[in-house]
């Protein structure tokens, strides 16, 4: 790993400014945290060093030859520098010896535009290339994962993937075979990779020898736009970047932020299909009202004045709420300060999976609770002197024999097998329902009282509480392209100044 | 150059005077106007004018119109939806969906490939983009569709309309194909690409 926690310090010279590091840290690490740029492709902060491809040297004074700064421990009184015209030369040899094999594939590549030869090849390449050997062509688009498609031919041999298969995922599914320039990247026989992990693969790979399956040939990344947010899909609540093209409407993919005490570098697969439902024809678009034996959409001044009415209509009998655990805090903070200070409610039921495994674990970051909010649901129901454990409280709302009953669907209906099951129940009850979801297939349940469409997790701000008690914060918001959806806490405070307004008249 | 003599302006007041100056320049002008008419009413004199539509108008081979797809030897097209004429287009006119060929030597190659004539401004770019010859503007300049209706031109329409007889080849095609390697022994060491190294 890049850096050891110890107490002792070293300081050393790094391009003449002193700097201080923990002992044990590498050169490499440290002028990663000086923001000093070495180019690299082998080195990985969550990997292992392996110092394969020799393209991170660094000039140590008094030593006679360069030496690779990823594998290079900083002691103290070292004068190391990456600047000098030594130094870029040997960037610049590396580069092109990278570059002897590698096809010109960026125009059909997936990788380009994020791609690191691209990106060293403008910064330290050697322009006039002085090789006179013919390319070796090597097996392409090779099937080796569910997820996963393998140009040998691109691939470097940084051996990063290898090295995430043995340490992280601990599965061994990949090796390098032959020798020299005949050497490539492969899987064992014909085994196929399976693990939930795969999709990283893709993300440390600084070419673009392994390319999703999911996202092959979608969209160019230049034209994406990323936002920093959380990964609903689980109770660990990984920290993701989203990528979209805001234009088009579309999410196009999810890709893991740094987080040390969350994720560290990775996310797993389940993770990365928390997109799947958030598709402009897999969304509830507008607000549908019952209204005389007609199912219809409406405005949203409708559906705030039809709400008011259904409140005032139901002042004094039981009214209750069904929530899932897949809001923010300040959702939560918002809707009981209102339903429970204001509204006088008491009973608060959780919506949760039938089939839910609570105390799941994969071992490297899946967790079976697959909503990322359950204790920031229950630390804001604390605060309201409502005390609650985890638990699936559906069926106790359905016979609570409720008047009124607003329920807040999952948002993300994938990670829930019982959704469907559950709408039908709950279409079918006496009590009249008010469901909010994001969901289209509310549609085809008969029932409701009325159906509210909401905005979705990469359309709000706010913040999760994980299952250790970090709270994270969701940063950047899409604008939504659901129109009519309504914001949970825009929608309760226009509630509660209506209540305001017609208890003063 | 010619140069037509114009007396000054007129230092003193006389009007008369400095009107007549300018009464002989402009019947000099029509003089000369007047005899090319002369000409050319009596055929002594060739007319630029075109009669478009009735005569066609020649713009010659380096004029850039109606945008085409050039193909493949094989018939297909050559475009590999790389989208950098996308990307340089300053009208954002190109819109192109790519999708996984069966043939493993192409991989990549464009579903849709469709042109929104109205907004583009025939800036060439995307022919200047394309790394593999696959789209070119062509000598057509009539953008008139056939029925009337089709403004945005699918990529049917760019590979081939009748005007291109059938589609016409890119330059870049053979050379530059990759063979598909199966395996990689040390029998196969004649899979040594075709291709040398300039600059990368």
């Amino acid at each position: 790993m890049g850096t050891v926690e110890t107490k002792e310090e070293v300081t050393f010279k790094l391009n003449g400014i002193d700097v201080t590091v923990p002992k044990g840290t590498t050169v490499m690490a440290a002028a990663k945290r000086e923001k000093v740029a070495i180019p690299h492709f082998c080195w990985h902060p969550g990997l292992s060093v392996a110092g394969v491809c020799r393209f991170c040297m660094v000039k140590v004074k008094g030593r006679p030859k360069l030496e690779i700064s990823c594998n290079l421990e900083a002691t103290p009184g070292m004068e190391v520098d990456t600047v000098s015209d030594e130094v870029k030369d040997s960037h610049k040899w590396a580069l092109e010896f990278h570059l002897a094999n590698h096809p010109l594939d960026c125009p059909i590549c997936d990788q380009a535009g994020e791609c690191g030869l691209q990106k060293y090849y403008m910064s330290v390449g050697k322009y006039n290339s002085q090789m006179t050997e013919e390319k070796v062509l090597k097996p392409k688009a090779l099937d080796v994962g569910d997820k996963l498609v393998l140009d040998t031919e691109r691939c470097i041999l940084c051996s990063r993937c290898v090295r995430f298969e043995n340490e992280v995922t601990k599965t061994g599914g990949l090796g390098i075979f032959d020798r020299g320039d005949r050497a490539i990247i492969g899987t064992y026989g014909d085994e196929k990779i399976t693990h939930n992990y795969q999709e990283n693969l893709v993300d440390i790979c600084p070419v673009g020898a392994f390319t999703s399956k999911e996202f092959r040939f979608k969209q160019r990344v230049w034209f994406l736009k990323e936002k920093s947010s959380i990964c609903p899909g689980c109770s660990t609540g990984c920290a993701v970047s989203i990528h979209a093209k805001p234009e088009m409407e579309t999410y196009f993919r999810v890709k893991p932020r740094y987080d040390k005490k969350v994720n560290g570098h990775w996310m797993c697969d389940k993770g990365r299909e928390i997109l799947s439902g958030l598709d402009k024809k897999e969304r509830l678009e507008n607000s549908y009202l019952q209204d005389q034996d007609e199912f219809s959409t409406c405005e949203r001044p409708d559906m705030i004045n039809h709400l008011n009415s259904l409140l005032s209509r139901f002042r004094g009998k039981k009214i209750s709420l069904l929530v899932s655990a897949q809001y923010t805090n300040e959702e939560y903070e918002r809707l009981f300060s209102f339903f429970v200070e204001k509204m006088g409610v008491r009973s608060i039921f959780q919506w949760r999976s039938k089939e839910e495994k609570l105390n799941d674990f994969d071992g490297i970051l899946l967790r079976g609770d697959r909503n990322p909010n359950t204790r920031g649901l229950l630390d804001a129901l604390r605060k309201f002197h409502i005390l609650k454990e985890v638990e699936n409280e559906f069926e106790a709302c359905l016979t609570s024999s409720s008047d009124l009953i607003f329920a807040f669907s999952p948002l993300l209906s994938s990670s829930f097998s019982s959704f469907e099951e559950d709408l039908a129940r709950l279409s079918k009850l006496k009590s009249c329902v008010c469901l909010f979801t994001t969901s289209y297939q509310a549609r085809d349940y008969i029932g409701f009282n009325s159906l509210i469409p909401l905005v979705s997790f990469p359309e709000k701000t706010g913040h999760y509480t994980n299952y250790k008690g970090e709270k994270r914060e969701l940063e950047g918001a899409y604008p939504s392209f659901i129109h009519e959806g309504f914001d949970v806490c825009e929608l309760v405070n226009e509630l509660d100044s209506n209540i305001k307004a017609s208890l003063r008249a | 150059m010619g140069v037509i003599k114009v007396p000054l302006p007129p230092q003193d007041t006389n009007v008369f005077q400095a009107a007549w100056g300018y009464i002989t320049t402009i019947l000099k002008g029509l003089f000369v106007t007047k005899m090319i008419l002369v000409k050319q009413l009596f055929k002594l004199e060739k007319t630029e004018t075109i009669e478009w539509p009735e005569e066609p108008a020649d713009y010659g081979p380096r004029f850039k119109g109606k945008h085409f797809l050039t193909k493949r030897d094989d018939g297909n097209v050559r475009c590999t939806a790389c989208f950098l004429c996308a990307t340089a287009c300053p009208a954002d006119c190109i819109y192109i969906e790519a999708g996984e060929h069966k043939s493993k030597t192409i991989e990549k190659y464009p579903v849709r490939f469709e042109i929104d004539i109205l907004r583009c401004v025939f800036c060439g770019f995307c022919e200047e983009a394309c790394p593999v010859d696959a789209i070119r503007l062509g000598p057509e300049y009539i953008m008139l569709p056939a029925d009337g209706t089709k403004w945005v031109y699918t990529k049917e329409y760019l590979v081939a309309r009748t005007n291109l007889n059938g589609g016409i080849q890119s330059i870049k095609d053979e050379e530059e194909k990759h063979p598909e390697v199966t395996s990689l022994t040390h029998e196969s060491k004649h899979h040594r690409s075709l291709v040398k190294h300039g600059k990368h």
